[in-house]
């Protein structure tokens, strides 16, 4: 089959406005693809995460955004107490739009200590001895950092917060990018004292033996008649719900997804039928000279396999590219959707653009098989 | 046993409500190395028979057995086999393949059988050399004059040494100058290289250089005047 690639290569080119015009048709469509699979895989990470599962979030009850929800620090050492739970870390989150948005900058306060056990966060630059000795200390999200071009050293203000930048690190939890961590107490001054022994949420950390569900209950009866009733979730389910509007518009996104892949579908098949039609006469010859049915059939297949599967290279490629160099994420109260670049994501974009090939190259290749050469030489 | 043998070949289309017989119970033997010219009027079959030998048209009755094979008895897909080991076909439009250099369309053939690539290369520069067209080698079809697309047209019709070599109005499409130049080629194919032909014409001129001259008249072969018949599994010559 190899054989025949110069033939194949050289019929592309021979139309070239027409390969690149389909080839770019192709690029386009699973650029916006990767751009859906990025959010609906960073969606499903937040959600679906083992770890996210084991990990119980406890907010007000009745209340949505980070800033509405204020919890008694004190609610630490009861949880702490409760069986099953291994750690209980307090945790203040500010961020600056509690409505969706594509540029959220959410800050989490923390005990520096809890941060660092309970974080996987990897330093690409600065130094965790300096946010320890700095009260206004922050260290910053790779993602943040770019979208926002943050370097150690600086200051950043948001609002009333003003930090100072002493690190920027990269989480293996791609969300946590978007995130900006300063110090608990630092967090609960910075708008005044009126938050000070106040918290926005607590995360609970589980023994491997423990149930969530049932610790969950347990956190919310105890707190049930406290001065403030609380409201436990998994994280993933916290998440889930937190993000509950933007996960309609993702789910209802995913169509869009399959949108791009039926529009290359189309405008492949649509290339190849044109192509196909053009050279009628040509496979009557080839077969002539003897070129199998099948044969005849393959090389149109290949054509069409090329065109979208170049396509789809290209626009992969452009769409991973944005998607590594942007650090683009959608954030809603305080929780948000890293848009992340992954290998899973360019490989399931290949097969896609490849299996759209195969079926766009079948009617138009059976059509050429069929070629009666004795009418196609004659008429065609 | 003859080369080719066709036995009590008959064609029908339908066109409309007319059921059409362009051959109607042919019978032809062509011995190895026979140059055979077949002529008739337009519409008289001889294309349709050409194709039917070529393995491109089937027949609705008879045999065709070429080198002992009965190729009406053939599957699609065998029969394009078939065709890539014996038949060199020379077509009156020359039907090069645009995309690819005079070099390229003659090796085509040559990708579907069993060789290396320097046998390929050997074969394809025997053959350019045959036409006289080495140093066209890497000329596109639209940088050659018609007279030098036959040339590579007929290059790629013997690079395969193919058992019989069929032209449909090879110089049809020509003028008179480079007609004589091509029909010199394929005399030379026949005496000096002993490749069997089949060729159909509609110019007298060009029929009377073989050896052998064949018409279609009204489904049946006529020879010399006589029809080919097949009588008691002998041929003879039946007057008209």
């Amino acid at each position: 089959m190899f054989k025949f690639a110069p033939y194949v290569l050289k019929s592309l080119w021979r139309h070239r406005s027409r390969t690149m015009l389909t080839v770019s048709g192709s690029a386009v469509a699973l650029f916006v693809f990767c751009f859906v699979g990025s959010v609906q895989r960073g969606l499903s990470r937040l959600t679906e995460d083992q770890e996210a599962l084991r990990t119980l979030i406890v907010f007000q009850e009745n209340r949505f955004c980070p800033t509405s929800s204020k919890l008694p620090e004190d609610y630490v050492r009861t949880a702490a107490k409760l069986p099953g739970v291994k750690d209980v870390v307090p945790i203040k989150v500010f961020t600056n739009n509690c409505r969706a948005s594509l540029d959220v900058v959410v800050f989490n306060g923390m005990p520096p200590e809890q941060l660092r056990s309970s974080r996987n966060l990897k330093l690409l630059s600065g130094s965790w001895g300096e946010f320890d000795s700095r009260t206004d200390a922050a260290v910053v999200g790779a993602a943040v950092a770019q979208r926002r071009q943050l370097k150690v050293g600086q200051r950043f203000t948001i609002g009333e917060v003003t930090v100072s930048i002493v690190g920027i690190f990269r989480s293996s939890v791609p969300a946590e990018d978007n995130y900006i961590y300063t110090h608990l107490d630092f967090l609960q001054r910075a708008r005044g004292q009126s938050s000070v022994g106040t918290v926005t949420q607590l995360e609970v950390h589980l023994h491997d033996s423990a149930d969530p569900d049932q610790v969950a209950a347990a956190i919310d009866a105890q707190f049930r008649n406290g001065p403030i009733a609380t409201s436990t979730r998994s994280k993933g389910v916290f998440q889930r719900d937190t993000l509950s509007d933007l996960a309609e518009l993702i789910g209802f996104a995913h169509w869009l997804g399959y949108a791009c892949v039926g529009l290359v579908l189309a405008l492949v098949a649509t290339t190849t039928v044109m192509a196909v039609q053009d050279r009628i006469k040509e496979h009557a010859v080839l077969q002539t000279l003897g070129l199998r049915p099948g044969r005849i059939f393959r090389l149109v297949l290949a054509e069409s396999v090329l065109q979208s599967t170049a396509g789809g290279l290209l626009g992969i490629g452009a769409g991973l590219g944005l998607l590594a160099w942007g650090g683009f994420a959608v954030g809603a109260e305080g929780v948000t959707i890293s848009f992340n670049p992954s290998l899973d994501l360019a490989v399931s974009g290949a097969l896609v653009s490849a299996i759209v090939g195969v079926l766009a190259g079948i009617l138009p290749g059976w059509q050429a098989a069929r070629t009666e050469i004795v009418t196609a030489l004659r008429y065609g | 046993m003859a080369l080719v043998e066709i036995r009590r070949l008959t064609k029908q289309f339908r066109k409309g409500d007319e059921v059409i017989t362009p051959l109607q119970e042919v019978n032809l033997d062509i011995e190895a190395g026979d140059f055979v010219s077949l002529m008739g009027a337009s519409g008289s079959g001889k294309s349709t028979l050409l194709n039917a030998v070529a393995g491109i048209d089937r027949p609705t009755s008879g045999e065709i057995v070429i080198n002992g094979s009965d190729i009406t008895k053939l599957s699609r897909g065998s029969l394009a086999d078939w065709r890539a080991a014996n038949i060199g076909y020379i077509f009156q439009m020359h039907n090069l393949i645009p995309v690819l250099t005079a070099y390229e369309n003659v090796e085509l053939p040559l990708l579907l059988l069993p060789m290396s690539a320097m046998e390929r290369q050997k074969r394809v520069e025997i053959a350019l050399d045959a036409v006289n067209l080495r140093d066209r080698a890497n000329h596109y079809p639209r940088q050659l004059s018609g007279g030098q697309e036959q040339r590579v047209g007929i290059a790629r019709a013997i690079v395969a040494n193919p058992t019989i070599i069929v032209g449909d109005e090879p110089t049809g499409d020509l003028d008179a100058d480079t007609t004589e130049q091509i029909l010199e080629l394929v005399q030379r194919l026949n005496s000096e290289l002993g490749m069997t032909l089949l060729l159909v014409t509609h110019d007298p001129k060009v029929a009377a250089l073989a050896p052998r001259q064949l018409r279609l008249e009204k489904g049946k072969l006529i020879e010399k005047g006589r029809e080919v018949a097949l009588v008691g599994g002998d041929f003879q010559e039946r007057s008209d």
